[in-house]
């Protein structure tokens, strides 16, 4: 079977390369045999790919530790979903499951654009071809699955302790569909500048990709802190490691091209700009996967490190290059059609906020790779990590805050003075009344208060949309508030969309700032009978038992938690012993409530029997992943607006 | 009077911003330590938050040293001496390293600075139109001639599109 996976891939690679080819010669020519050849060669990419990833999970299924990469990865003991989800666990797993969506992605742009007869659609589909040539060459010539071993082991190694997770089951394919996804819009742009075409429809269909593939890679990265949250035990959920700004890098740049985006359909503006944003989205989540599997870096969320760094390296440099090298040939192309009417407008806004969050990815860039750069020169060895972060991040992401606030209220092309004064005294009075109000809740720091000024401010704006739109529409209604807001949303869902997510955000913000600047700390040896106290709770050890799991033995303390005087609960906070890596890991113990979590960990068991007990009290760090859920909505609301594009087709007919 | 333009107002918030985070209450001293150290394994961890053996090890050795009437500059100076500056959460503000504080800040200011030039030559570029285009320009619907074509060759692909699949069907 693992012949047949090998020939599949290098199957796979053949496909890659004609489908190139062959649409590069019908482009040429403008023979239609050739674009079809090519077409269906990347359907059969996507085919391939599949077959290989049927015939890996097989293997692991069966603990078939004849292929090198199971006996890594899995052990005879491991649940069977965990087996099943090692095809993510290791490097070459991880590859393939990247080939796959991103032969899927292929395939998926060709079946959505299977009418359209314009040969600009092949260009975008050789170009997702010729990112494929990459992955399914690696696959089959530096990192193969599908290695066979001389002599298997009779049991393997076991998979890491830190990914027998639930939450690593679905985090990583989701973060991966965000990052492949990145490949369209890339494809689009390349595409565009490779057959010299101008008009605009294009950039639709491109912002309603990156919107998909953007809310896939939040969702990614909010499922990746959750399991942070859940499986690290520090107390914390973002710690500003190299894997996690990785994921983010891109999310940023896409989020600027998603605003900015906006400015090109409406003005015909920044053209070159918005290209480049697409190419470096592109660039940076090629680089998030070089830093995860380049070991170039120490972090937490990398499983797999491996000689293929300068791969992706070259990979990037390349592609980079190319993308650069077309933007710069076709400047003419790129052209603004229209000069602005004032800075003041929603196009200045726009730009700034741009600005902000390619400074932000930049100073996430620099930090990151910055201990790499300063060994290199220096000769030391240091880190750059979350206290690095936290002074320099934090204000520039307050500083994109405030605009979130700003830009939707300012008009297109021009913001005259009573605009300004009719939409911004009220957002301004409520931010300053909420900072003023949160005084004598401790929240006294320069960030703090420009974070609650800037959520109060932000959230003002957005309800004074929504009045507005309401108000507009009210003419002879007389449904309900709800009513009136659904139907609002549903008129303009891109729009209002939009608004959602930027609740979602400033929700967001609330609990980062709630969960870090409030969090409680307090840690102690307990011994049965003992008492913990952390806020409004106490914690009682009542014991600690031992067990046997299927693949670990877990030690577990059980706690008596109260509230006050209430009973709350009992509480099991454990340590497990992982039998094939002796890697003791933590299980956290949660009580969970729209406050707040207190959140327990057993640090380890004390010679003198003793459980050393550490708790935390986490503020508002629900509104975390409730901003994340609202940002889902409005991303999902903004993409079902087909309505546009529909009108626009029926114009053009 | 003076306006102040968005960008500059912007940047101003982001330097008062740069400066050391004040609202960073540490709960008690050994964590206002502890939270901006690297564990010295190979975890990676912020000391304070670290839950392996050798993150234990060293908040205890952190809080021992408090007890014993250290401040926090000696606690740090005696583990950089024997750990090596690895061990700082960020690196000391100096030489080579003040790259990595000053970039971030200079490139957003660079920005600023160059969006706010580009938008200020496209809004001097608009108001030097002739007005003759202006005038087409409204006679178009709000739109500019360049928007307009646009527009028109997107119409006529799409138009050629449905041809071409009426042909085939």
């Amino acid at each position: 079977m693992s012949e047949l996976g090998r020939l599949a891939l290098l199957l796979g690679f053949i496909c890659s390369v004609f489908a190139v080819g062959s649409i590069a010669w019908g482009l040429r020519t403008g023979y239609s045999g050739p674009l079809r050849s090519g077409r269906r060669a990347v359907w059969t990419v996507c085919g391939l790919a599949l077959l290989a990833v049927i015939l890996l999970e097989r293997a692991l299924l069966a603990r078939d530790m004849s292929y090198r990469y199971v006996a890594e990865h899995t052990s005879k003991d491991l649940p069977l979903h965990y087996a099943f989800t090692s095809l993510w666990a290791g490097q070459e797993g991880s590859l393939l499951l990247w080939l796959l969506i991103l032969s899927a992605y292929g395939s998926a742009f060709l079946f959505a654009y299977r009418k359209r007869l314009d040969p600009f659609y092949d260009a975008v589909a050789m170009v997702i071809a010729a990112v494929m040539i990459f992955f399914t060459g690696l696959l089959t010539f530096v990192s193969s699955p599908f290695r066979i071993l001389a002599t298997p082991p009779p049991d393997g190694m076991g998979l890491n302790p830190l990914l027998q997770d639930p939450g690593m089951m679905i985090h990583p394919p989701v973060l991966y569909t965000g990052y492949v996804g990145f490949v369209v819009p890339f494809a689009f742009a390349m595409a565009v500048l490779l057959l010299n075409r101008s008009g605009t429809r294009w950039i639709e269909e491109v912002r309603r990709w990156t919107l998909f593939c953007w809310g896939f890679l939040g969702v990614g990265i909010l499922l990746g802190a959750r399991w942070a949250y859940i499986e690290l035990g520090w107390g914390g959920y973002w710690g500003w490691d190299p894997v996690e700004n990785a994921s983010l890098m891109p999310w940023l740049v896409g989020t600027g091209f998603l605003h900015s985006v906006m400015i090109e359909q409406r003005r015909g503006m920044l053209k070159t700009w918005n290209i480049a944003l697409i190419a470096l989205t592109f660039e940076l989540s090629i680089f998030g996967t070089f830093l995860t599997r380049s070991g170039v870096l120490t972090s937490v969320h990398s499983f797999a490190e491996s000689d293929i760094g300068p791969w992706f390296l070259s990979f990037i440099l390349i592609s980079g290059t190319a993308a650069t090298a077309l933007i710069l040939y076709r400047k003419a192309l790129l052209e603004s059609e229209n000069r602005m009417e004032a800075m003041i407008s929603r196009e200045g806004s726009f730009l700034f906020n741009n600005v902000l969050f390619v400074a932000l990815t930049f100073a996430t860039f620099l930090g990151t790779t910055f201990p790499v750069v300063s060994e290199a020169v220096t000769g030391t060895k240091i880190s750059v990590s979350a206290p690095f972060f936290n002074r320099v991040n934090v204000p520039i992401a307050l500083a994109l805050l405030l605009l979130t606030g700003a830009g939707p209220v300012l008009s297109w092309k021009r913001a005259t003075a009573s605009v300004l004064k009719r939409n911004f005294i009220l957002p301004m009075f409520m931010g300053t009344v909420a900072a003023v109000v949160a005084l004598p809740f401790g929240a006294d720091g320069v960030y703090t208060l420009v974070c609650i000024f800037g959520a109060a401010f932000v959230v003002t704006t957005i309800v004074m949309e929504f009045a507005r739109g309401i108000q507009a529409r009210r003419s002879g209604e007389t449904a309900a508030l709800p009513a009136q807001v659904v139907h609002l949303v549903k008129k303009n869902k891109r729009r209002y969309g939009g608004y959602i997510v930027h609740t979602g955000i400033v929700v967001l913000f609330v609990g980062v700032l709630g969960s870090s600047v409030f969090q409680k700390e307090a840690h102690a040896p307990l011994k049965t009978g003992d008492a913990l106290r952390i806020g409004p709770y106490t914690l009682t050890l009542r014991g600690v038992t031992e067990r046997q799991k299927q693949n670990a033995t877990l030690t577990t303390a059980i706690l008596g938690v109260e509230r006050g005087s209430k009973f709350v609960g009992t509480e099991h906070a454990s340590k497990a012993l992982y039998s094939k890596s002796q890697q003791p890991m933590t299980e956290v113990a949660l009580h969970s409530t729209p406050a707040e979590d207190l959140y327990m960990i057993l640090g380890g068991v004390n010679e003198d029997g003793s459980a050393s007990i550490q708790a935390y009290i986490n503020p508002l760090v629900s509104l975390v992943w409730g901003g994340g859920l609202i940002m889902v909505l409005g991303t999902l609301i903004a993409l079902s607006d087909r309505m546009r594009i529909r009108r626009e087709e029926r114009a053009g007919l | 009077m003076t306006r102040i333009p968005p960008g500059t107002a912007l940047a101003i918030l982001l330097l008062v911003g740069a400066a050391p985070p004040s609202d960073a209450k540490p709960r008690d001293a050994a964590h206002a330590i502890t939270s901006q150290l690297i564990c010295p394994c190979s975890c990676g961890e912020v000391l304070s938050g670290c839950t392996c053996e050798t993150g234990k090890t060293m908040q205890g050795y952190v809080e021992n040293a408090i007890k014993q009437g250290k401040g926090k500059d000696q606690i740090v100076g005696a583990l950089v001496a024997r750990y090596g500056e690895v061990i700082r959460g960020a690196p000391k503000p100096e030489g080579f390293n003040l790259v990595v504080w000053i970039a971030p800040f200079a490139a957003t200011l660079a920005g600023f600075a160059i969006a706010f030039l580009v938008l200020r030559r496209w809004v001097k570029r608009r108001a030097a139109l002739p007005s003759s285009l202006g005038t087409l320009a409204a006679d178009r619907g709000g739109l500019s001639p360049g928007r307009t074509l646009e527009a028109d060759l997107d119409g006529l692909r799409a138009r050629a599109e449905a041809e071409l699949r009426r042909m085939r069907e």
